[in-house]
């Protein structure tokens, strides 16, 4: 079922594998590196959909299974590129340096960002699929127009590819040569709606009838992803025009807190997916290659745990915003209706409609 | 002093180049404004001083040239989205709501949404289907969006400097039917706030709002409105959102009489936003309720009969007599 | 040591409720954080709810099959004094949705519906703010100069005859209100002068009211009061009287007099008359009298301190005339008797008399019938209140050409306007509407009714 053309440079068993075109750079430490990465995004993931479960978030949007995809992407990166999400890319927000409660004030509902965009080069959470897109090949262009040696990544999944604006920001990106690399995390599926519903031909190769260069990888390998990625950046940054990436992965979990997937997949395929596991196939490499202790990764274990308890303190400790803050940041300039909304407000009493 | 009389179209092409003169992150992008120079021409020779990397030649889809502009935004750029007509717009309309309207809201203000969609709207040159549509309701009832109108040549080569200098993203609607009818221009400094409702003409019976097209059918009906002895009041709102209801206000507790005078439908439109909110502060000074003359709540009709839809001076005078009658 | 209950959190997808599909722990079991606990349905889903705090199971709230209410207890945890620090924030942190616990319905997306439900508690604005319709004096600083006053104030003042531009304002900041056209119409002095901006000052002559000269507009006192004597108050005692005993109908109708216009210019200058002058209403006198004669029951009046009705065979018939001192109605006494030149005679010398105050007290009572002639007034109709005591008042309009349907062409004929009222104690409309009728046709062909006599 996976196209022959995968990209792939560690199989599920975590056994290396050559590919003609790409080769992994990673040393020992940078992969253990990685594999710290995917561990914590993991931890961090599951204690949300705890945080939800326990009613202290309006929702979750898991990302079990799409670890390596992220993290492969989110750490080839350089520092000066700019970064365009969804919802969902709580991994790339990590490798950005999002304190990991930024990523929750969306879902705990008390913003509807969470974090400074241009301090971690890191756009805020986009929710209708695919608008960010057109944002990143936009902002790609005023990189052209700067003369600016830095690529922008953004992310959708098979979902969105059926967007409009998705399809108009390849023609865009195409027509301008923009320094952009489209990174398409196709986890089989948009929400109850299968992959085979949203194309009719693997999405890489929709690149090539909007006239730039389209890539499968694997997307649970995180080698692979990264070598992938970095080398679309480069392209991009050096006048290379766009790429798109579809790395091919898997959605472990619900769409949200709020999916129930049992209603429209099977258990085995699942089973299937949870072999290819992002994380345990590098585990596997590394205790195997590298002869790392087990006690590494315990400590690492620790780690992740100490974070989702930060992480769980952090959250309860967020509290209902001043409802005065509705007002902030409407308009750059003054504006008579904001005068006017906040003057009422106050007057009747703040938070005197809430409660 | 110096003035120059152009028309309103040129006097959008002098705006333009004089803000991409002055500011070199300001951009041009839309279907045809370069070496066509825009279906209207209001972008006529930018492309050639400025560049292709100014001035855009996008392709044909609108939700991008407004998506892009987004992007381009947050890197700091300032661009002029034309949307080639009105009825073209809608394709963008996802973006322009969802999100050149929320991301500063989004972002804590860290983003700026410097940019301006101009639309040519209002019918009344005899186009087809799509091209005469009044969408500025649409855009004036979204929190985070700012909406203009200009009515004369000086104003809109003032005002659309002003909107591309301004942080807040503006809808900038210029009324296509006078874009060839000529003013002076004064070249030294803007008559007013891009904000700011203006006095067109001075009267004492009625206060008559317009703005883009029906300014001059407003300034037309008080004309013969005096030949009947009655004096109207004429004020251009210019702005659309926010309203400036202020001058509105001054007017309308001098005269007790308010009509208002748009081609868009009555129903969930500026003029009844006017009307709405000049009620509520203006309550104890009315002399008759606010009456709206718009186009009828039909699609835009077929442009052969399209001076029976758009608001004539007889429509205009009618309701004129209507709240004379209420009170006297 | 302290007891924490876990309320069945609103996971977001069901509707109010959830099953308990399985427990996953036993009380006394010893729990940590994010253990799973146990397995809901709801309208949904099943999902596992993971523990939101480390301690000891003391109580569960269910069993197995039970439908439990969202946000009500499900489990109870002793937690311990060594807790970690995070089942201690746990444990003290309120759920974000805490203050909205008993306000959200759950959904199948976010925190829930905020129940509306019951009655919510008035918050009011801060004293001493603003109201939310901004005054124009405080933000848009230009004063009104049309008169500030509530439409339904200004109908109301309309309606009451009273232009609130004469009133002063003693509302927040000058308004009209309903009080100042109150006080207005009760004659109350007004607290403080009108407005000094300049105002249409009207004529600079004199009118008439109540038997005086009422000084112009713009220059008399701005209120005046009368004493209630003489005319005026026989005139309003008179009308009193009878607006409040005598239950009054009407009926008019519209009636070509062109043939009547005829005969008064054919008579005018013939020595028979001598100086007597001839008048539309000398006509309409005889009419009324010989309908009198065809109908007696129109002359006519209700005693009702005797239960009687009372029917007189000779006319008494009231002029109301407009005089210097107010409006009186002298009669002709039995004006049935007359002929047209006695008539005319008649009328002259009681129009004279009135205007020179001379009319005795003796002219004035004994009316039987009565005309009132606002025609030369220049209107159509009006709806006179009977003198008391009579039977029947006619109200003659002006005498005034217009279109008329002769032999269905339409011409130019003169035509006025008969209104009469009467007492409908005794007549009724059938006989109001012959009377009415046969005085039209007098007028019509005033000739072959004095003929026919």
């Amino acid at each position: 079922m996976i196209d022959e053309e995968l990209v792939q440079l560690l199989t599920p068993e975590g056994e290396r594998v050559s590919h003609p075109e790409y080769a992994s750079t990673l040393s020992g430490e940078e992969i253990l590196s990685f594999y710290r990465d995917m561990v914590i995004i993991r931890r961090l993931c599951n204690e949300s959909t705890s945080l939800q479960r326990q009613g202290q978030l309006a929702l979750w949007a898991p990302v079990q299974g799409q670890e390596a995809a992220q993290i492969g992407a989110g750490r080839a990166l350089a520092p000066m590129d700019f970064t365009f999400p969804t919802y969902r890319e709580h991994g790339i927000a990590w490798c950005r340096g999002v304190p990991p409660e930024d990523m929750l004030r969306l879902f705990r509902a008390v913003s509807n960002g969470g974090w400074d965009p241009q301090k971690y080069r890191h756009s805020v959470p986009t929710i209708v699929l695919g608008n960010q897109a057109l944002h990143a090949v936009g902002y790609a262009m005023g990189v052209q127009r700067d003369g600016a040696e830095e690529a922008v990544l953004t992310f959708f999944g098979d979902g969105a590819s059926s967007q409009g604006d998705v399809l108009e920001s390849f023609v865009w990106a195409a027509s301008f040569n923009a320094p952009i690399v489209f990174f398409c995390q196709n986890n089989q599926w948009g929400i109850s709606t299968p992959m085979s519903t949203q194309s009719k031909i693997p999405l890489y190769h929709r690149a090539h009838g909007f006239g730039f260069p389209g890539v499968r990888v694997d997307g649970n390998d995180v080698l692979a992803v990264y070598e992938v990625t970095k080398r679309a950046l480069e392209s991009a940054r050096e006048g290379g025009g766009p790429t798109l990436i579809e790395a091919y992965t898997y959605r472990l979990g619900a769409h949200t807190t709020s999916d129930d997937p049992t209603r429209y997949r099977i258990d085995a395929e699942v089973e299937v997916w949870k072999h290819r596991d992002p994380i345990e196939r590098v585990k596997s490499l590394l205790v195997r290659e590298f002869k790392i202790k087990t006690s590494v990764f315990d400590d690492l274990a620790a780690e992740a745990e100490a974070l989702a308890l930060k992480l769980r303190d952090d959250v309860l400790a967020m509290d209902r915003p001043d409802p005065r803050s509705m007002f902030e940041h409407a308009y750059a300039a003054p504006h008579p209706l904001i005068d006017e909304g906040l003057r009422d407000m106050v007057e009747l009493g703040v938070g005197g409609g809430a409660h | 002093m110096a003035t120059q009389t152009m028309t309103m179209a040129k006097a959008l092409n002098e705006g333009l180049r004089a803000a991409m003169e002055k500011n070199k992150k300001v951009l041009i992008m839309g279907e045809d404004v370069g070496k066509l120079g825009g279906v209207f021409r209001i972008t006529d020779g930018l492309q050639k001083d400025f560049g292709e990397d100014r001035v855009i030649d996008a392709p044909l889809a609108e939700s991008a040239i407004v998506g892009t502009a987004v992007g381009l935004a947050i890197r700091g750029y300032r661009t002029v989205c034309e949307i080639q007509f009105d009825g073209f717009v809608y394709p963008a309309f996802d973006q322009i709501v969802s999100q050149v309207a929320k991301l500063r809201k989004r972002s804590d203000g860290v983003y700026t949404m410097g940019l301006v969609i101009r639309i040519p709207f209002q019918g009344g040159i005899g186009a087809i289907e799509h091209h005469s549509e009044s969408p500025e309701a649409y855009f004036a009832h979204t929190a985070g969006l700012r909406v203009v109108s200009c009515s004369t040549p000086n104003d809109a080569y003032w005002m659309i400097q002003q909107s591309i200098e301004h942080d807040d993203p503006i809808i900038f609607c210029e009324p296509k039917s006078r874009y060839w009818e000529k003013g002076e221009v004064n070249l030294d400094q803007p008559p007013n706030g891009l904000f700011d409702a203006v006095v067109r003409r001075e009267g004492t019976d009625v206060t008559v709002v317009g703005y883009g097209s029906t300014v001059k059918t407003a300034l037309r009906a008080a004309d013969t409105a005096a030949q009947e002895g009655l004096s109207l009041e004429v004020i251009d709102a210019r702005s659309l959102a926010p309203l400036d209801l202020e001058t509105m206000a001054a007017s309308l507790t001098k005269t007790g009489r308010l009509v208002v005078v748009q081609e868009a439908p009555h129903t969930a439109s500026v003029g009844s936003e006017i009307v709405a909110a000049l009620s509520e502060r203006c309550f104890y000074s009315l002399r008759a309720p606010g009456v709206r003359v718009s186009g009828y709540h039909v699609p835009y009709p077929p442009t052969r009969i399209e001076e029976d839809y758009r608001p004539s001076v007889d429509r205009v005078l009618d309701a004129v007599d209507r709240v004379m009658g209420f009170d006297s | 040591m302290s007891e924490q209950v876990f309320l069945l959190p609103d996971v977001g997808e069901g509707l109010v409720e959830a099953e308990i599909v399985a427990w996953k722990v036993n009380v006394g079991d010893v729990v940590t954080l994010n253990q799973p606990l146990v397995d809901i349905e709801t309208a949904k889903a099943t999902v596992e709810l993971p523990s939101p705090y480390a301690g000891t199971v003391v109580t569960l709230h269910g069993n197995v099959g039970d439908v439990m209410e969202v946000h009500k207890p499900l489990i109870t945890f002793e937690v311990g004094g060594v807790a970690s620090s995070a089942t201690t924030v746990a444990a003290d942190a309120p759920p974000i949705s805490t203050p909205s616990v008993e306000k959200r319905e759950a959904v199948l997306v976010g925190y829930g519906v905020t129940n509306e439900e019951g009655v919510a508690t008035r918050t009011r604005r801060r004293q001493g703010t603003s109201a939310r319709v901004i005054p124009p004096t405080s933000s848009a600083p230009v004063a009104a100069t049309a008169p500030r006053s509530t439409p339904p104030v200004r109908l109301y003042a309309k309606q009451h005859g009273l232009d609130i531009a004469t009133l002063t304002g003693t509302g927040r900041d000058g308004l009209v209100t309903r009080h100042d056209v109150d006080q207005a119409l009760s004659g109350a002095p007004a607290t403080s002068p009108v407005r000094v901006v300049a105002v249409p000052t009207g004529p600079t002559s004199t009118s008439r009211f109540v038997g005086r000269d009422l000084e112009p507009w713009a220059t008399g006192p701005k209120e005046e009061r009368f004493a209630v004597k003489g005319v005026l108050r026989s005139m309003a005692d008179a009308m009193t009287q009878s607006a409040f005993s005598a239950p009054h109908a009407a009926v008019w109708m519209r009636v070509d007099v062109t043939r009547t216009m005829e005969l008064l210019t054919s008579l005018k200058g013939r020595p028979a008359l001598g100086a007597t002058k001839l008048s539309p209403l000398t006509i309409v006198a005889l009419a009324f009298c010989d309908a009198a004669r065809h109908y007696p029951g129109i002359n006519s009046s209700f005693d009702a301190a005797n239960g009687e009705v009372v029917v007189r065979r000779r006319v008494n018939l009231g002029i109301a005339a407009d005089t210097p001192r107010g409006l009186i109605v002298p009669n002709i006494k039995d004006a049935d008797q007359l002929d047209l030149v006695a008539m005319a005679q008649a009328q002259a010398v009681l129009v004279e008399k009135a205007r020179a105050g001379t009319t005795t007290p003796n002219e004035m009572i004994g009316t039987t019938l009565t005309i009132t002639n606002v025609g030369p007034f220049g209107v159509d109709a009006a709806m006179p209140i009977l003198p008391p005591g009579t039977g029947a008042i006619l109200a003659v309009g002006r005498f005034a050409k217009a279109p008329w349907v002769v032999d269905d062409e339409v011409v130019v004929r003169y035509v006025t306007e008969l209104a009469m009222s009467f007492d409908h104690r005794q007549v009724d409309g059938a006989l109001a509407s012959r009377v009415l009728a046969h005085v039209a046709r007098f007028l019509e062909d005033p000739a072959a009714a004095l003929l026919v006599g």
